[in-house]
């Protein structure tokens, strides 16, 4: 949304024509690779992301906590489950084909950050001495990237699953208003795509489920200290949806796995399933 | 791989224990900073932070060269860290651990991308010739913080750096000595500074500013905020960790924007107090070939 040419205050439309707290399209899918552990693939309007679990595993000898080119591993030390992350840019995903390194500091703060707040949000404490390996791949990239890379590894697994305390949820939140300037009049933009997140000052907020608890927040971009706070709650308000949707994907594949007899109905199941 | 060594289950229930009752082991308040010494080094551009036992050295250095092909009016800015053995037996010399890699891209995050050094200004011909700004941080002693630290030591060096003067006549560039010319200081836009927080307890509800070493491997989740004087956040990371408060988070961006305030006093002062002490006789006001505007 160009701030120079701006359309936005006429009607209050972005360039996609959503409003200020709508979400982009979401799609997802889990069991997409019936091979792993846990498989998703989400989409959050032209972000296109998958994810692939394995485990838990057996630790293969030890590890430690040092940063390597092929994922970050957030040890769980002598009681918990190590869990690795892994990021993969795939080169055709943004508009000019570059060839990402494998070791890119980017990639490596991004691994980081999502292994550790995963570390925390898992039951890990149930899996000693083992190793969650989660390997995301990166399709296309329109905006929102770390948000759609934590909803897919949510999404993964729960596939596989991994005990959790809620759905780890993320979401993006812009602001109107320049850096420098102090205007009231400054809304709050929800779920950003690529030409609004170069352009305004955003942040990724990353939610336990439909609390307000914060487990990742990311801001990278020059803004008021006054906005942060509205931008947060948009970003919570919209990571509430998210969570609403995701809750959704795995209901339905739930569902349709009974229907189609990969369970056998009544088989030791606590909830009554309305086929 | 020498991993640094984790701290005892004692360790860890004293102090868990000691903060939940409201007391810190070194007896600070809960958001009271170690005591914080800036020097400047002789030469220009080195500068020297010491938080506590957390020690930092950061040297700037300039160099002319070739801007990059998809940016040929701007000059070329890098910042490298380097963290030693001599730090902590954790760190390895080119083995980049994950403490190095977040505060590196921490610090670039800061400084880098929040536009506090003006590229433009580095540029020397369109296409051809830049300057190349090179700041290299070194840790020196790692006791907790090391994020606050290397941001003032970067910051602080940088203001404080001066680099040979230049004169360009069409394609031509001269570059004068120190000697023929007084060198320039860089052309600065806005300070920015880094303020950590760590949380602790189940829910993250106790925090805390300017963690120890103990203190920070016993954190479940930390927040670094880097504000300028002007309130303008540069960048807000909390990555990952137990989840906490929406409401703690920006308690934390508030309290980052008084504390930000005294750095900048601090590092003001500090360099006020250099420049009178190179400035013997006023002979400065004579050297500089800047004309009066």
């Amino acid at each position: 949304m160009p701030l120079d040419t701006s359309t936005y205050d006429l009607a209050l439309l972005r360039v996609d024509g959503r409003r200020w707290n709508e979400l982009r399209r979401l799609h997802g899918q889990i069991r997409t690779q019936a091979a792993a552990d846990g498989s998703s693939y989400l989409e959050m309007g032209n972000t296109k992301v998958m994810c692939v679990i394995a485990g838990p595993n057996e630790n293969a000898g030890k590890r430690g906590g040092t940063a390597s080119s092929s994922g970050s591993t957030v040890p769980g030390g002598s009681g918990a489950a190590d869990v690795v992350v892994s990021i993969v840019v795939g080169g055709f995903s943004s508009v000019d084909r570059r060839r990402r390194a494998r070791g890119d500091k980017r990639t490596q703060e991004l691994q980081a950050t999502i292994a550790k707040a995963l570390a925390s949000n898992l039951h890990i404490h149930l899996y000693p001495r083992s190793t969650i390996s989660i390997s995301l791949h990166v399709l296309s990239q329109d905006g929102s990237l770390l948000a759609a890379l934590i909803n897919a590894a949510t999404l993964a697994l729960v596939d596989a699953g991994i005990p959790m305390t809620d759905y780890l949820v993320a979401c993006t939140a812009g602001s109107t208003s320049t850096h420098s300037a102090g205007d009231e009049g400054a809304d709050p933009l929800v779920d950003l795509n690529t030409q609004e997140e170069q352009e305004l000052p955003f942040l990724t907020l990353g939610t336990l489920g439909a609390t307000d608890k914060v487990a990742v927040l990311v801001c990278e971009t020059r803004v008021q200290v006054s906005r942060l706070e509205g931008m947060m709650a948009s970003a919570a308000d919209a990571c509430k949806g998210v969570r609403k949707f995701l809750d959704q994907v795995v209901r339905e594949k739930g569902h349709k796995m009974v229907t189609e007899g990969t369970i056998e109905k009544g088989a030791k199941m606590a909830m009554d399933i309305d086929v | 791989m020498p991993r640094e060594v984790e701290p005892s289950l004692n360790e860890r229930a004293f102090v868990t224990q000691a903060l939940q009752e409201g007391q810190r082991i070194d007896g600070r308040a809960f958001d009271q900073f170690r005591s914080l010494d800036l020097r400047l080094g002789e030469q220009h551009g080195v500068a020297d932070v010491a938080l506590g036992k957390t020690r930092v050295l950061a040297k700037v250095s300039a160099e002319v060269t070739t801007p990059y092909s998809d940016r040929p009016f701007n000059g070329i800015f890098a910042i490298t860290t380097e963290l030693s053995p001599m730090a902590s037996p954790a760190f390895e010399v080119n083995r980049p651990t994950e403490t190095e890699v977040l505060l590196s891209r921490l610090i670039e995050k800061t400084v880098r991308r929040s536009n506090a050094l003006d590229l433009e200004s580095l540029c020397l011909v369109a296409g051809q010739k830049c300057w190349s700004v090179r700041v290299d941080l070194h840790v020196l002693s790692h006791d907790g913080n090391l994020i606050d630290a290397s941001c003032l030591a970067v910051v602080a060096a940088l203001r404080h750096f001066k680099k040979p003067d230049t004169s360009i006549e069409g394609d031509h560039v001269t570059i004068y000595t120190p000697a023929e010319r007084e060198p320039v200081p860089l052309s600065w836009l806005h300070s920015p500074f880094c303020v950590t927080f760590s949380f602790y307890g189940e829910n993250g509800d106790i925090m805390l500013a300017d963690a120890t070493l103990l203190e920070e491997q016993l954190r479940v989740s930390s927040c670094t905020v880097s504000l300028n004087k002007h309130g303008e956040i540069c960048q807000v990371a909390k990555l990952g960790g137990t989840a906490v408060e929406a409401i703690s988070l920006i308690q934390c961006a508030s309290a980052a924007v008084i504390k930000v305030k005294e750095f900048s006093a601090l590092v003001d002062e500090r360099l006020a107090d250099d420049l009178k002490r190179r400035d013997k006789g006023g002979l400065l006001a004579e050297l500089s070939a800047e004309n009066e505007r």
